[in-house]
């Protein structure tokens, strides 16, 4: 009898422990899907995601940007990642959301066509990016291979970088 | 240690502000070497920063001031005349006593620096020996080849710099226990003296105290004694000195952008009042819904009011160094120049006050440099040889008006102008077109100077132009007016405060901007046929002036989405001395508006100050006057010429559209059926939201709704009335195809915005002939 017990409170603390031995590789992410890809950016370097809200054209700025909007008495700009990644332009529909990241001191609004889950990856299955892809050219953190498929992670701080 | 970092601190803000009045006082006296009160005042300040320095251990600093009062308290006596030479090496050595305490401020000592006061003090020491007062009883007494310090009828005469360290502990020890005495007799005596209810200060009690107060006493009496023997007039008693508090800039920054977001919840509140108001008309809750919001928007604007006024210094903060300019300049110069200060209490924000200095300091310059003609020219032309220089400042509305007169010789405005040409700035045919006033502020381009000799105060063709760049920073207008050989009269009109203004709200086709309303001149409603096409550049004539004229939406890139009527609105800005008319398709209304601004992301973007954010909640921009005007030089759209090319692409009937809203499946079909003959396309919707969402998305270009009144999630009415919100839908045909047949039903429609309304049932031909009519097919 006492041996079971001890048996089951091994197997517990092992079961605690566990995920914290795991947690120190783990990297969170939020995925979405801009176009046909599916794309992640962590989880701590969004704000909150809101639905489409109205904007205002800001003018002699670059197409990607489509304006500023009003988040809670802040004036922020919005991105659309489409137009930056030079897709071409969607029609806002139902899924459309509006990803609000944060960096050190820059927030912007980012325009994605709909989001996927929240992702938990090893740091170990994501690999450096491809040398290839220009349009996101400098934009992208590393490829996360998934057993379904796989996910470009994006550089928070790079797309809150201006560059124009 | 951290006592003593305290002592410091509120020594040096202490002597900075007595410094500034030292200045002050200085000059004021030369003017009126006779004024024994000044003289006081002024020897119990130097006084006061010895007393403490010493206290300190600044033992430089100490030495100066010493010297320095030992012939200021050789003027008092009347043993000494203050002649401007000995205000130049008096004010000289203020002058070292500022770098001794910025040195102070940075080092925490004043021997860091190496600044030598050997040859100052010598100098001094010259003067207060030299003179033929020497054989004067008292001074004879004092005079003495070391620098014997000379506090009248103080019974302590010790030189500090004689003493060991032990002997200065012990000494301090001594001052401090007479100066805790004294405290506690002061604190007597001035409440000795309220209680006496004299409503003048207890000057003279003081004043005899501080006689008998050995000198590191001093500090507190003198500086009590001085302040008020300097503001006479305002006889205010010191307790009510004390009725103040310092506050850090960033506590009332942070209150500021509190302010702000009342503001704009204020501005958010009153538009969805107008909007219930609107809808629930004759309702009795409205009454008092009216009432808490006028109360809130009543409160908010004292509660703003009042922050701001926080925030408010007089002005007198920047004026008070020009007497000393320009007694400098005028010295250096050569000149006699005499400066007279008025309105020196208007108060301004505390960010503007700090940006105001700098083109103040360039004016006045310019103005003694190239205003001021010397003596023997003012004599010759019959002028007092004394110049005069008058600086002013007055409230006037949202702003304040600093104006610099001079009495010199005046701006040359025919000599401007060929000075202009000959640097190539403008052409021969410009300037023959240009009026004065023109030509006047063709001083504030770089690099054009009328100087024909450099100086090193003026004349490189700089200055006027960093007051041109601060003054359109504070979005301020500046005037020029002058007459040859009358003077020149420069006035700077500046708003009150940059965080929260008053904003012109205009509509540029469907994009709304803001115009801070200070550089707002006038607004006029004129026909497009008025517009004048010039080398490419289009002008409008109003009343005696040629106004360059440019639309917003070119400056912009707006998109073009509906075309004005015959008339276009016309906002005539100005900022600094130029003007430009701006065309806009509609004028919203004035508004009081919370600047923010777009963050890194956006900043800089040219033409675009800010943003705010209005009552409706959305992102509206402000526009940066002066970065339009540069943007509106590269512009050369004909105005008349695009507003009269009216784009129609619409020929046959089957290229128009027309939106038949209903939840009625079957009437929708008899309202295609009855269009049929006409051969127009017919778009469906069964509902207000979806009708609307086909309209906004701007998918289809539609010439005409068929609207039902009675619908699911959105009726006929409001439909129409939001269709209406949009600008390039204004003259978009409205037609109402109801059973609704009351007279109150058909003025509802009216009102909504319909523009037809048909009552059913119908006759095919009916509908057909109306659609036709609004369509004009």
């Amino acid at each position: 009898m006492n041996d079971k017990l001890n048996q089951i409170l091994q197997k517990q603390q092992q079961q605690v422990d566990e995920p914290h031995k795991k947690e120190d590789d783990v990297i969170q992410l939020v995925g979405f899907i801009i176009g046909q890809e599916e794309y992640a950016v962590p989880i701590l370097s969004i704000q909150e995601i809101i639905k489409p809200i109205e904007y205002t054209r800001v003018p002699s700025v670059p197409t990607y940007i489509l304006g500023v909007f009003n988040l809670r008495g802040s004036v922020i700009p919005l991105i659309d990642l489409r137009s930056k990644f030079k897709m071409d332009p969607a029609k806002v529909t139902e899924d459309t959301r509006y990803i609000v990241m944060k960096g050190v001191d820059n927030t912007a609004g980012f325009v994605i066509d709909r989001l996927t889950e929240a992702i938990r990856i090893k740091s170990s299955r994501i690999g450096p990016p491809p040398e290839t892809i220009h349009a996101e050219k400098g934009m992208v953190y590393g490829i996360g291979m998934r057993d379904e498929n796989i996910l470009t992670i994006l550089k928070v701080e790079q797309l809150l970088k201006r560059d124009f | 240690m951290e006592d003593i970092q305290e002592i410091l601190e509120d020594f040096l803000v202490e002597a900075f502000e007595l410094i500034e009045q030292l200045d002050q006082n200085l000059v004021e006296l030369e003017g009126n070497p006779d004024d024994l009160e000044l003289l006081n005042s002024i020897f119990r300040v130097a006084h006061t920063i010895k007393g403490s320095s010493s206290f300190l251990n600044f033992d430089i600093l100490t030495g100066l001031t010493h010297h320095m009062e030992d012939v200021l308290n050789k003027a008092r006596h009347g043993d000494l005349k203050l002649t401007p030479e000995v205000m130049d090496v008096v004010l000289e050595s203020i002058d070292l006593m500022k770098s001794l305490l910025h040195a102070i401020r940075d080092s925490g000592n004043d021997t860091s620096v190496g600044i030598d006061i050997t040859d100052i003090c010598r100098r001094l020491d010259i003067i207060s020996n030299g003179e033929p007062v020497a054989n004067v009883v008292v001074a004879a007494a004092e005079v003495d080849e070391s620098p014997t310090p000379t506090y009248e009828e103080n019974d302590d005469n010790t030189d500090y710099s004689k003493l060991s360290d032990k002997e200065v502990e012990d000494e301090i020890e001594r001052l401090l226990k007479m100066r805790k005495e004294e405290d506690r007799k002061r604190k007597e005596t001035s409440s000795a003296a309220k209680a006496a209810a004299v409503p003048t200060p207890s000057f003279e009690s003081l004043k005899d105290g501080d006689e008998e107060t050995p000198k590191v006493v001093e500090p507190i009496v003198a500086k009590r004694a001085s302040a008020e023997a300097n503001a006479p007039a305002k006889k205010e008693s010191a307790s009510a000195m004390e009725q103040t508090i310092r506050v850090e800039v960033k506590r009332l920054d942070h209150l500021m952008n509190l302010i702000g977001e009342l503001v704009l919840g204020k501005n958010r509140l009153l538009k969805i009042y107008d909007d219930v108001e609107e809808r629930y008309e004759g309702e009795k809750f409205l009454e008092e819904l009216n009432q808490v919001v006028s109360s809130i928007s009543l409160v908010t604007t004292d509660l703003q009011i009042a922050v701001m006024k926080t925030r408010m210094l007089p002005i007198a903060k920047v004026f008070n160094k020009f007497p000393r300019m320009v007694r400098d300049l005028s010295r250096e110069l050569g000149k006699q120049i005499e400066l007279e200060i008025s309105g020196e209490e208007t108060e301004l924000d505390k960010s503007i006050v700090e940006e105001i200095g700098d083109p103040l300091v360039h004016i006045i310059r310019n103005s003694c440099d190239h205003g001021i003609e010397d003596g023997a020219t003012r004599r010759a032309n019959g002028k007092a040889e004394m110049g005069l220089i008058q600086l002013k400042a007055y409230n006037e509305g949202n702003h304040i008006v600093i104006e610099i007169t001079d009495d010199g010789k005046g701006l040359d405005p025919d000599l401007l102008r060929s000075k202009a040409v000959e640097k190539g700035m403008i052409t021969e045919r410009e300037a023959d077109a240009m009026t004065d006033k023109e030509a006047f502020a063709l001083i504030f381009r770089p690099s054009l100077s009328t100087a024909k000799v450099v100086t090193n105060v003026s004349g490189r063709g700089v200055g006027m132009d960093v007051v041109k760049t601060n003054i359109e920073k504070l979005n301020g207008i500046i005037d020029v007016d002058s007459e040859v050989g009358h003077g020149t009269v420069i006035k700077l009109k500046i708003p009150l405060t940059l965080a929260i203004i008053q904003a012109l709200l205009v509509g540029a086709q469907e994009e709304y901007y803001a115009i801070p309303l200070a550089s707002v001149l006038e607004t006029v409603r004129i026909p497009l046929d008025e517009i004048y096409t010039i080398e490419g550049k289009n002008v409008l004539r109003l009343r005696d002036e040629v106004l360059s004229l440019v639309r917003l939406s070119d400056i912009f890139g707006v998109k073009q989405v509906y075309e004005g009527g015959e008339h276009t609105y016309v906002v005539v800005i100005g900022l600094a001395e130029s003007k430009l008319g701006v065309v806009v398709d509609t004028l919203v209304g004035q508004e009081e508006i919370v600047i923010k601004s777009l963050g890194d992301y956006l900043q800089g973007i040219e033409g675009i100050a800010g943003a705010t954010i209005r009552g409706d909640g959305r992102v509206t921009l402000i526009v940066d006057v002066a970065a339009l005007m540069n943007l509106a030089k590269g512009i050369t759209v004909d105005i008349r010429a695009s507003a009269e090319a009216v784009v129609k692409t619409k020929t046959v009937p089957s290229d128009y559209i027309v939106l038949a809203v209903d939840d009625s499946a079957m009437d929708r079909n008899i309202m295609k059926k009855s269009m049929e003959p006409i051969g127009v396309k017919v778009l469906e919707a069964s509902n207000g939201q979806e009708a609307l969402n086909m309209l906004k998305s701007a998918e289809y270009s539609i010439d005409a709704v068929l609207i039902d009144i009675e619908m699911p999630r959105m009726d006929g009415y409001t439909l129409a009335g939001e269709i209406r919100k949009y600008s390039k839908y204004k003259n978009l045909p409205l037609i109402a195809v109801t059973s609704r047949t009351s007279k109150s039903d058909r003025l509802r429609g009216v009102e909504s915005g319909m523009s037809e309304y048909i009552t059913k049932p119908y006759s095919p031909e009916y509908l057909e002939s109306v659609v036709r009519k609004n369509i004009k097919l």
